[in-house]
């Protein structure tokens, strides 16, 4: 069989005396849609900063296609394909729409120092291949006419959109969105449902999502993990997950129970 | 031509070359020609600055520490070569070779800052290099092999504003074509947001690290053309007010906008020139000038923001 694309075993993380997340075991499939719920503080965002290596785990190990990942730097991760979106959005501000997307697709552009001061054919035709690539991406999310506007100039749906594409552009196996809805309103969470589905079947990926909006992951997830307090306390599919009473009486509450 | 931005470069210094050579025949007063390669080399210095501290967002205070390891490097060579290979057809290669040197050793001292200052930022990382430059000061003042604390003197005058304006569009070339591409825009990505960056597959120690080894091997290159245009160095010329010097140059041309410090360069080094009829009160008009300048336009002396786009939409609670 084949290794899962994410694999935590009992992961934990400690800052200080808080265990923000406390002994996390969960797979995420090739191609799967998940999802991880749960209150305010729960450790979700924590996770994330764990898989993308941004902080070490206190205990237990991460996989990525069967692969530890313990001493690898976050870019060493990204090459790995791994990609992510920030739940308090982090768009580089001073770079143009389409700059922002170049930067990470950097990642697959073969020349680096030398090509950029000698501009010889090799370099101009990467760079052609590049923006193609960045602009194929932004077209997906209908943000190509935006491509030379500074990127802090985009409504706030639109960076969250541009943020996803930014984290298409390093060609990602496993991508982890950080509550990509928040802000936006009804008729763009729905186009913004379609679109992640869309993405997966498209490029192949599995995707790790983290949102409060329950329509949309009961919509979209095909797993669905529950973190509490650190604790993961329920896994399984938007059914079992709506009618599960430890999950209602924890974050969910009475309203979205069956 | 924005093709082929290497012809710009060809031209830039064909155009110096010729210039040089026809200023002094055409009775060009020298005065205005030392001046023309002080502009030089301030534009280099402070282009090669607004690499770190514009483009990639790091805070050195130390850039005349690597202009004095070039000055010294450089000067050094020359004075004990000069003698030996006196005629004047190897002269240009000679100082081409020294100021290579130079800007090679003070790319190693940027080697040399810029590792061990990678987790530091902001405020830490300006006293480090601050530091840094005051080090350099030191073992420069107690070396008698360089003069110690009176200098090296009688360096011969190799620096024509022909090899400045030269060697200040290499610079400018290397800065621009390097933040112009893919590759390049990683500078401005560390500079904007780390974390992302490095989310993004962006090896930030790296492009951290390549700012400060290239911004430090021109600084260096500016030393040995100072040091070959004045003809005297001393271990007090590249002390801290020189680092800030270049630092306000970069501030006063809008952190990381290439045009606008170079135009910055040439107005700060202008502008004590002009108040030279004032004498006594020169240095207090300058300090009041920049200061109202900087209060006037804080974005940049030539920064006028794009105001394009839709505003930013509400912020979700
Ligand atoms: N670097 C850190 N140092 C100390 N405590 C931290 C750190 N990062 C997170 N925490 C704590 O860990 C807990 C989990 O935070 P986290 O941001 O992961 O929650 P979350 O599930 O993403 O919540 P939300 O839904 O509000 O985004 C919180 O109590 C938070 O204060
Ligand atoms: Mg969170």
């Amino acid at each position: 069989m084949k290794p899962p694309r994410l694999q935590l075993d009992s992961v934990t993380i400690r800052f200080g005396g808080l265990t923000a997340v406390s002994e996390v075991s969960l797979i995420v499939g090739d191609r799967e849609l998940a999802g991880l719920i749960g209150p305010n503080g729960a450790g979700k965002t924590t996770l994330f900063n764990l898989v993308t290596a941004v902080y070490q785990p206190t205990e237990g190990t991460i996989r990525l296609g069967g692969e530890p990942t313990d001493r690898l730097e976050p870019h060493q991760l990204t090459a790995r394909g791994v990609a992510r979106t920030f739940q308090n959005i982090r768009l580089f501000p001073s770079l143009s729409v389409l700059d922002n997307v170049r930067v990470a697709a950097r990642l697959h552009c073969p020349h680096g120092l030398r090509q950029s001061l000698w501009r010889g054919a090799a370099f101009r035709a990467a760079e052609a291949a590049v923006e193609k690539e960045s602009l194929e991406l932004l077209n997906i999310f209908d943000l190509a006419r935006y491509r030379d506007e500074p990127a802090k100039s985009l409504p706030y749906g639109n960076q969250r959109r541009l943020e996803i594409v930014r984290a298409l552009a390093t060609r990602p196996r496993l991508l982890l969105l950080d509550e990509p809805a928040a802000g936006m309103n009804p008729t763009e969470k729905v186009a913004l449902t379609q679109l992640i589905r869309e993405i997966r079947d498209r490029f192949q990926l599995a995707v790790l999502l983290v949102e409060h909006d329950m329509q949309l992951v009961m919509d979209l997830c095909e797993r669905i993990h529950v973190l509490d307090h650190g604790v993961k306390i329920a896994e399984g599919s938007p059914t079992e997950i709506r009618s599960n009473p430890q999950v209602i009486e924890a974050y969910l509450g009475p309203d979205h129970a069956l | 031509m924005k093709r082929h931005p290497q012809l710009w470069l060809l031209a830039a210094i064909i155009l110096a070359a010729v210039l040089s050579a026809s200023a002094r025949p055409a009775g060009v007063n020298p005065y205005y020609l030392g001046v023309a390669v002080d502009v030089g080399i301030n534009v280099i210095l402070a282009v090669s600055l607004n690499l770190i501290n514009g483009h990639t967002g790091q805070f050195s205070l130390g850039h005349a520490g690597f202009m004095a390891v070039g000055a010294y490097v450089a000067s050094s060579i020359t004075l004990g070569l000069a003698a030996r290979f006196g005629g004047p057809a190897l002269t240009p290669l000679l100082f081409a070779g020294s100021l290579l040197a130079g800007g090679l050793a003070a790319a190693l001292a940027g080697l040399a800052v810029g590792v061990p200052s990678l987790r530091l930022r902001g405020d830490y990382l300006a006293i480090v290099t601050l530091g840094f430059g005051e080090i350099i000061r030191v073992i420069l003042q107690t070396t008698d092999a360089v003069g110690a604390a009176s200098g090296l003197k009688g360096i011969p005058k190799f620096t024509s504003f022909g090899w400045a304006w030269a060697l200040a569009a290499l610079t400018v070339y290397v800065v621009a074509c390097l933040v112009n591409s893919t590759y390049g825009r990683g500078f401005i990505a560390v500079h904007d947001d780390e974390v992302a960056a490095r989310s993004m597959g962006i090896n930030t120690t790296r492009y951290k690290v390549t700012a400060f080894v290239i911004g430090a091997f021109f600084a260096g290159l500016a030393g040995g053309l100072y040091a070959h245009h004045k003809q005297f160095i001393s271990p007090g010329g590249f002390d801290f007010n020189k680092s800030i010097e270049i630092v306000v140059m970069v501030i006063l041309g809008g952190m990381g906008r290439t045009a606008g410090v170079i135009a910055a360069a040439i107005v700060l080094t202008l502008l004590p020139e002009v108040l030279r009829p004032v004498a006594e009160y020169r240095m207090i008009l300058y300090a009041l000038l920049i200061l109202g300048l900087m209060l006037a336009r804080p974005q940049g002396l030539f920064t006028w923001e794009r105001r394009t786009g839709a505003k930013p939409g509400p912020q979700p609670t």
